[in-house]
């Protein structure tokens, strides 16, 4: 039998959907391999037989077929064989010469249709989203930019479990020593084996792995991603991941959609301060609460600080006990109602709302208006762009209330101080986080 | 690894400081502090005492509770105060320092230096004084202002009742009359009113700290205008006819010649005209309100220069004549001989929504 069938039949012996059939292609004897959880095998010889008859009649010799069914591969090259099979490939053998044959066959269809996106609401923008195939997302970029300067360099990381990654730039807008010195880092780590982002980071891009910020920017949008690599930005596919990962991320990702730009210029200016409002609410609401509750009550004007102190009556917690409890239930809400399937989850948003909205005001545990802040907090929080981005937003809040409780206003200060310094340290390969991207093509506003 | 430890016990050592370090168990929360809104002082018999009213919360609404308390400092009175009340006495919030006329006849140089020493009162704050004894007074306050903690400082509040001839003077600008060589300033006069809130007297011509005459409410309001005050929607009543301050403006120039100091002042005044007895033209509106400003401010002079208080300020005007030394006589040697040449230029802007006849 053939060297490289057996060898394939050694490795896969304990997989009961691997198969390897005996046939005759044009008086030869010929050894099907393959996964048939991966490939359709009935349509794949149904094409295969096509392929052989059309070959009779015009008296195509069998080395040409052989170049017309797939990439010809050398017996001795197992790996890449196996490699083959495990993505899919149909390995045709043929007995006699003992050559292979790697032939792209009928896939079965495990993918899901490219669909709206889940985790990213668009405004008047286009709704495709990315899916878990690599090829589909390539490809989907590629309908987004219709120009020969978009290069796609794909990579096989990791000996034992292989997962391929897809890097995307735009020639002739990308710094090309940034691109350089991605590529290098995947070509020097490409043994290393990832399963996760954190992985991928830390592993192959050498990024500290302690960062609030991560450096990949993610969006699950072609419009999106088009748009960055425009701007000179790399994109990362990483196959079964639906999004793409955009490298450098920088600051104004945060507040800046490309489908603004679908809306007349000061409606786009204005939603854009909105965010940014909106992140600067996030961040100082809570703490401000606590400062003018506790500490300086005297920035208040007089009839604001009474009907504070009204609310208030009762109450048996300090101020900053109170922040952080309610802080806590509402992490816990949102937390709880990103994990529950669809049809529990409201029951969290009404549960969540009786306790948020009346019962712990009822019960005095906490003030009105610690309420009204809260629930301020929560939607400001949601108005810029991307969740991961949010995340980061709702954990630095914490630096705030904690420094207000302290230190009061200046604590505010202090720790909008401290967080801006840290988005300030923050770099990818030297490109600063908040810097702008600017390219000499690049059009204005962001 | 090492790093990853030392940096860890490093952060969590600056953490701990910070905790054990900040001195943030002294905050208190809001509603255990009490706000004072106004502060009433009286001197008697070399022991100041002290009334606050505080706006108390309760499940209601607002009520108004009235301490009061002696000592031989404003501060030991507040600390007595602070100590018989189950939350402490913070008086970053006072807006209103009210003034018995006596003590404020006697000067009060000490408390207001007092005042803007001390870290929790702003130099913002309004001062008054009250034409009565406090305590009756505040008793009045208490039974009538209830439904609104601020009723008092409302009066002042220049967005709430403040009006066009009240004069609204801060304790850093007492400070500043105190401390300066021409200029005073004018405090307004208040008491209990019979239906509601407080009746308002004139303002005080202020000398170095002390009470030493009165103006009326009409005076203030020239005053106010004079020193470029708004004085937007009075209503000046004539025999003829009543009209409304729509905008005024003042102009100086200042002569100093053989040690006379001469003072011209222009006032225009756009007015508009509310209310008509009888026929009148514009013209006579003119000239009655040209006569009836002229005659009140040469009344108001005629004050300012007897009880040498410059609380017009004119002697800002001739800073840059006299010399430093004898500036220190401006109020005693130079203020009574001032000349001013006071005008007035009125302009009908309208005669409201419709013609005179």
């Amino acid at each position: 039998m053939h060297t490289l069938i057996q060898e394939m039949k050694n490795k896969f012996s304990g997989d009961d959907d691997f198969f390897a059939l005996e046939e005759t292609f044009m008086d030869s004897r010929v050894v099907l391999a393959g996964f048939n959880t991966l490939l359709d095998i009935a349509t794949t010889k149904l094409g295969l037989q096509a392929y052989i008859e059309a070959a009779v009649l015009t008296g195509t010799a069998r080395d040409e077929l052989k170049a017309e069914l797939g990439e010809v591969c050398d017996r001795s090259d197992s790996a890449k064989a196996r490699l083959s099979l495990l993505t899919g490939k149909l390995l045709i053998c043929f007995e006699d010469d003992g050559s292979c044959v790697i032939m792209e066959p009928t896939p079965k269809p495990l993918n899901r249709a490219i669909e709206p996106p889940i985790n990213e609401n668009v405004f008047q923008g286009s709704l495709n989203s990315f899916t878990e195939d690599i090829h589909a997302n390539i490809g989907i970029v590629r309908k987004q930019l219709l120009t020969d300067n978009l290069r796609v360099g794909s990579y096989h990381i990791g000996t034992e479990e292989t997962t391929k990654i897809s890097l995307l730039y735009y020639e002739g807008r990308t710094n090309m020593e940034f691109i350089h010195k991605l590529v290098g880092q995947i070509q020097k780590n490409r043994s290393r084996q990832i399963e996760n982002l954190q992985q991928l980071s830390k592993k192959i891009m050498g990024f500290p792995s302690w960062v609030l910020i991560s450096k990949f920017s993610q969006t699950e949008l072609p419009q999106e991603a088009a748009n960055f690599l425009r701007k000179g930005r790399a994109v990362l596919f990483i196959d079964r991941l639906p999004i793409a990962l955009v490298v450098p991320s920088l600051l104004w990702d945060v507040f800046f959609l490309d489908s603004d730009r679908n809306l007349p210029l000061p409606l786009m200016l204005f939603l854009r301060a909105l965010r940014l409002i909106g992140a600067w609410l996030t961040v100082v609401l809570p703490g401000l609460y606590v400062a003018l509750v506790s500490v300086n009550p005297e920035v208040l004007r007089i009839e604001m600080a009474i009907s504070i102190a009204q609310t208030r009556v009762g109450i048996p917690y300090p101020a900053i006990i109170e922040m952080i409890l309610m802080l806590f239930i509402l992490e816990l809400i949102i937390e709880a109602s990103i994990r529950l399937p669809k049809n529990i989850g409201p029951t969290i948003t009404m549960v969540g709302g009786i306790i948020l909205g009346q019962a712990v005001v009822q019960a005095k545990l906490v003030s009105n208006l610690l309420i009204i802040i809260l629930a301020a907090t929560t939607i400001s929080n949601s108005t810029i762009v991307g969740l991961q981005h949010s995340l980061s937003l709702r954990i630095s809040k914490y630096v705030i209330v904690i420094m207000a409780a302290i230190y009061g206003v200046l604590g505010i200060l202090e720790g909008l101080l401290l967080i801006c310094a840290y988005v300030a340290s923050l770099n990818t390969y030297g490109i600063p986080y908040i810097g702008f991207s600017s390219k000499k093509d690049e059009i204005k506003h962001g | 690894m090492k790093r990853t430890l030392k940096r860890g016990a490093g952060l969590s050592a600056v953490v701990g400081l910070l905790c054990a370090l900040c001195g943030c168990w002294d905050n208190r929360d809001i509603d255990h502090r009490s706000l004072p809104v106004v502060m009433g002082v009286a001197l008697h018999d070399d022991l100041y005492e002290v009334v606050l009213q505080i706006p108390e919360t309760s499940q209601k609404g607002i009520d108004i509770r009235i301490i009061s308390q002696t000592g031989k400092t404003i501060n030991q009175a507040v600390d007595k105060i602070s100590e018989r009340m189950e939350t402490s006495v913070d008086l970053l919030h006072l807006k209103l320092i009210l003034v018995e006329t006596e003590y404020a006849r006697e000067g009060l140089t000490d408390s207001i230096s007092s005042f803007m020493r001390a870290r929790d009162i702003s130099p913002k704050t309004i001062i008054a004084i009250c034409d009565e004894k406090l305590d009756p007074f505040f008793d009045y306050v208490a039974s009538s202002m209830t439904p609104k903690g601020t009723t008092l400082y409302d009066c002042f509040e220049k967005n709430a009742g403040w009006n066009p001839q009240m004069s609204l003077t801060r304790i850093w600008e007492v400070y500043r009359s105190i401390h300066s060589y021409t200029r005073d300033v004018a405090i307004p006069i208040i008491k209990s009113g019979r239906s509601g809130t407080i009746d308002y007297l004139g303002s005080a011509l202020i000398k170095n700290g002390k009470m030493v005459d009165r103006i009326s409410p009409e005076e203030t309001l020239l005053f106010n205008s004079f020193n470029g005050q708004s004085a937007q929607g009075k209503i000046e009543v004539m025999d003829h006819a009543s009209v409304l301050i729509l905008r005024s403006s003042v102009r100086h120039r200042s002569k100093f010649a053989h040690g006379t100091p001469h003072l011209d002042v222009r006032i225009t005044l756009k007015v508009s005209i509310v209310e008509t007895k009888g026929s009148v033209t514009s013209k006579l509106v003119k000239k009655e309100v040209e006569e009836i400003l002229a005659k009140r401010f040469d009344g108001m002079l005629h004050k300012v220069q007897t009880q040498e208080s410059d609380i017009l300020g004119l002697g800002q005007y001739f800073r840059k004549d006299i010399p430093r030394a004898q500036l220190r006589n401006w109020r005693t040697e130079y203020l009574p001989k001032l000349k001013v040449d006071f005008k007035i230029n009125t302009i009908i802007q309208n005669d409201g929504n419709t013609k005179l006849t």
